[in-house]
């Protein structure tokens, strides 16, 4: 019997500014050597819960603790942030930040100059480290020229000097592409198989952090313990959904297909999964879809032929060519640094092909001002807080038309239309700042759509959110594009908002545009997936090993989905 | 990295002789220097010290043309300053050197005399000496081994991180700033400075400011909770991960900033023990 390392007992805690308890009634034994994943939606308690383990709080967030939580043995409200630094070592979700050195080996350095080794013990153990995640030939490189999962893999060699025995990871996939998350995920697991720590994930993303092998699952909502159990009983149960988060593909597949899963069944793995009992009722199934019938395309709005872009000297896009039509949903795809961002602000004309053409309805946009330009390309940054720079939701939704000189008659009819279209009319005068996250998304797509382009650009809509908030955003953005047939361009690298909400894909791998069709084809396709670094849906792999065409099966996955939603709209597009 | 060249910062240490120093040794030879140029009025050693810096900038292989750019508006700078000198006192130089040899007469009031246009040509050399000593600085030294230097003499080690720290951040921010100016751009505002006037421009980039700030504090937030994780603040002291052990070189160089230490006490004892009757050394 392993001995437990982490104990909640009754516990509770309230931050200082709130009235209310962030977590309660808290009881849970973590044992040493286990892998855990603590999941649950955001604002659920789960990120606290994790501060609760490593000393960040009560010593960096003030608040209320009630009753007890030991790690290690050390009851940490009586013990020092930098005393449980030596037991738990976090890697934090936003891998930028928490790089604070100069150079990969400075960072890797940072708690060994902390605790005063010499610089000749520190060099071998930098190295170490270094190896242990792969990046021992990087060691010189700063921050700015790695990719965001590079930086993870030095954060987590950080941690690694003091053999801590624990390990906890907050949100680690947050900022990574799909190719690379799977990979965190496995060096994850290589570590705790070689450390034999206790390693802890927080994450809402399921799907991804089953990829390796998990002991244990404790379900976080309401500030308290929902569930915590094994993933076969958590994946057979219906709490998922019930909580915010996202089944894997293949169980929502499965569960679509009207199966129940059996006790013994692994459920965990989809290359355990004893598909041959299923595989009648989904071939069953199949036989009932209908041929694909491709649907009617709009006026061309927006055309790039043979674009060519550089850097200086840095090829960075090469002969990239294609068109959106009116009313066309749009993920534009690929890992981080494939063009894509590049891609977009060509659309926007903050910078220029060096050749090629790109024509928006029919007229070459090369002689235009950016200005011009975003009367009829509207781009929404990923981050909201970037662009919100008004005190009042209105005011913020005007900007755009002041500043582009519109008459006050006009600008009083687009603004208020533009509050009904994204139901913030009866929030017109609050200020932003109370506004949640999705709110601000929203308010900033209003300020957008207050110019009435003809296109809108989203950059990485979702990244960072959990699938309530995923859902809330991309519901929204379903209802603009059906009931006002605003043509939307999705810059993404999630998977599941590709195939849940775009009808086509145009995937960029390396400068180049490696394909542009419907979704279904694209994911199933095995090559493109492979050189855009983007992960192959589980749903593949299910289609390929119940005999039936991944295709036309994605496409049914889809079709069912999207039903699945339009009935239940209510629930997910208002708030 | 096109933005540390603009701000005209290393972070990738170089590989010249001057490179390859301890941070302690950049960081003390620097300053020492420039308490030298502070004290000395000798156009001997300011002549040394500046062919110092002049040896010095070509060994670190700089990027010229910003040297070049940085190197005319401070020679403009410093030759306006000389005129006003001159304009607010035409016998500056007596008062430095003892002695008035008049070379033109301009007016009742202002006149040229050599001893003037010496005491001018040495206080322009100490600005020079000044300015290349630290072009010269900035051009080898990272803000990690500024940090491990700044350590080496005493200032406590929370200051010097601070130091690393805003080098590591600067370009984060702005980059965060040019994104925001270009979603703003894109919204319509008019930041082209040929169609509209300086102060609409300053108005408008305080308005890109807000999001920019909110953005930063939250990142400050983070970074404080993962160097808290990490044992930042921890001991007394700290060790760092840039600074490598003493080498032959730096054994070289700490004879020379001992020296230099050496000169700066003789200066200051001749002073208090031997007045020289007028601060600047003359060659007549």
């Amino acid at each position: 019997m392993a001995l437990p390392i982490i104990e909640f007992h009754d516990f509770g805690f309230r931050y200082q500014s709130q009235t209310e308890q962030t977590l309660h009634d808290v009881n849970l034994t973590i044992y040493q050597g286990e892998k855990v994943l603590i999941l649950g939606p955001s604002g659920s308690g789960k990120s606290t819960l994790a501060n609760c383990i490593n000393g960040l709080i009560p010593f960096s967030y003030e608040g209320e603790i009630s009753g007890s939580c030991k790690v290690a043995g050390i009851e940490t409200k009586e013990s020092s942030i930098f005393q449980l630094s030596k037991h738990v070592g976090t890697v934090q979700q936003d891998s930028d930040a928490q790089f604070v050195g100069l150079s990969v080996g400075e960072d890797i350095a940072f708690s060994l100059e902390n605790d005063e080794v010499p610089r000749k013990d520190m060099i071998p153990m930098v190295l170490e480290a270094a190896k242990t995640v792969g990046m021992e030939d990087y060691l010189m490189e700063p921050p700015f020229n790695l990719s965001g999962g590079q930086k993870q893999k030095v954060a987590l060699a950080g941690i690694l000097h003091d053999h801590a025995e624990i390990l906890l990871f907050d949100e680690p996939l947050a900022a990574l592409d799909p190719a690379m998350g799977m990979t965190t995920v496995d060096l994850i697991d290589q570590i705790h198989k070689k450390e034999n720590a206790t390693v802890i994930i927080i994450e809402h993303r399921l799907e991804d952090v089953l990829y390796r092998h998990i002991d244990r699952i404790i379900l976080v909502n309401e500030g308290t313990i929902q569930m915590d159990t094994t993933p076969d009983e958590l994946l057979r149960s219906d709490v998922l959904k019930k909580n915010g988060i996202r089944e894997p593909l293949y169980i929502a597949a499965l569960k679509h297909a009207g199966i129940q899963f059996g006790k013994d069944e692994h459920l965990d793995n989809i290359n355990e999964l004893a598909i041959d009992r299923y595989k009648e009722k989904i071939q069953q199934e199949m036989k009932a879809v209908k041929p694909y019938v491709p649907a009617e395309k709009g006026e061309e709005l927006l055309k790039a032929e043979h674009v060519d872009f550089a850097y200086e000297e840095r090829q960075v896009l090469s002969d990239v060519s294609f068109t959106v039509c009116r009313g066309e949903k749009i993920a534009i795809i690929g890992k981080n640094g494939a063009g894509k961002s590049t891609m977009a602000k060509l659309l926007c004309g903050i910078i220029r092909p060096v050749a090629g053409s790109i024509t928006i309805q029919g007229v070459n946009y090369l002689p235009l001002t950016i200005k011009e330009i975003g009367r009829k390309i509207g781009y929404v940054m990923q981050n909201p807080n970037q662009m919100l720079v008004k005190d009042m939701i209105r005011d913020e939704v005007e900007l755009a038309l002041v500043l582009n000189d519109f008459s006050r008659e006009e600008i009083d009819r687009r603004v208020e239309k533009t509050l009904k279209m994204c139901d913030l009319y009866s929030m017109r005068n609050w200020p932003v700042s109370v506004l949640s996250y999705g709110q601000r998304k929203r308010v900033t797509i209003a300020s957008i759509l207050a110019l009435e382009p003809e296109v809108i650009i989203l950059d990485e809509p979702t990244a960072g959110q959990d699938y309530q908030r995923y859902s809330e955003i991309m519901g929204f953005l379903e209802t603009l594009n059906r009931e006002y047939h605003i043509t939307i361009l999705f810059i993404t690298h999630d998977m599941h908002l590709a195939i849940e909400y775009t009808d086509r894909a145009i995937v960029f791998a390396d400068g180049k545009c490696i394909a542009d069709a419907p979704v279904f084809t694209v994911l199933s396709d095995e090559s493109v997936i492979e050189r855009a670094n983007l992960k192959q849906t589980s749903l593949v792999l299910l289609a390929k090993q119940a005999g039936i065409d991944p295709e036309s099966y994605i496409r049914h996955f889809i079709e069912i989905e999207r039903e699945e939603r339009a009935h239940g709209t209510d629930e997910t597009t208002v708030h | 990295m096109g933005l540390t060249k603009r701000l005209f910062i290393k972070i990738i240490p170089g590989k010249t002789f001057l490179d390859k120093l301890s941070g302690t040794t950049k960081v003390r030879f620097f300053l020492l220097l420039i308490l030298l140029l502070i004290v000395s009025w000798d156009l001997r050693v300011l002549l040394a010290v500046s062919a110092l810096g002049i040896i010095g900038m070509i060994s670190v292989k700089p990027n010229w043309p910003l040297v070049r750019g940085l190197t005319i508006f401070m020679l403009l700078t410093n030759l306006f300053n000389l005129f006003l000198i001159w304009l607010t006192n035409p016998n500056y130089g007596a008062d430095l050197t003892g002695g008035c040899t008049v070379l033109l007469v301009l007016s009742k009031h202002y006149f040229i005399s050599a001893e003037t246009l010496f005491a001018l040509f040495v206080r322009f050399m100490k600005f020079m000496s000044t300015f290349l000593i630290s072009l010269c600085f900035i051009q080898c030294i990272t803000p990690s081994e500024m940090a491990a230097g700044l350590y080496s003499i005493k200032v406590p080690y929370k200051v010097c991180t601070v130091v690393s720290l805003a080098f590591r951040y600067i370009p984060d921010i702005a980059r965060d700033f040019e994104n925001i100016k270009i979603s703003m751009q894109a919204r319509g505002m008019e930041l082209d400075s040929k169609k509209v006037g300086f102060f609409a421009r300053l108005k408008q980039n305080i308005l890109i400011l807000m999001p920019l700030i909110i953005s930063s504090f939250d990142r400050i937030g983070n970074i404080a909770n993962a160097m808290d994780l990490r044992g930042f603040g921890k001991g007394k002291k700290r060790t760092y991960y840039s600074e490598h052990e003493e080498t032959k070189e730096d054994k070289i160089m700490k004879v020379c900033y001992l020296l230099t230490a050496a000169g700066i006490v003789a200066i200051m004892i001749g002073r208090i023990v031997a007045p020289p009757e007028y601060k600047m050394w003359k060659p007549w």
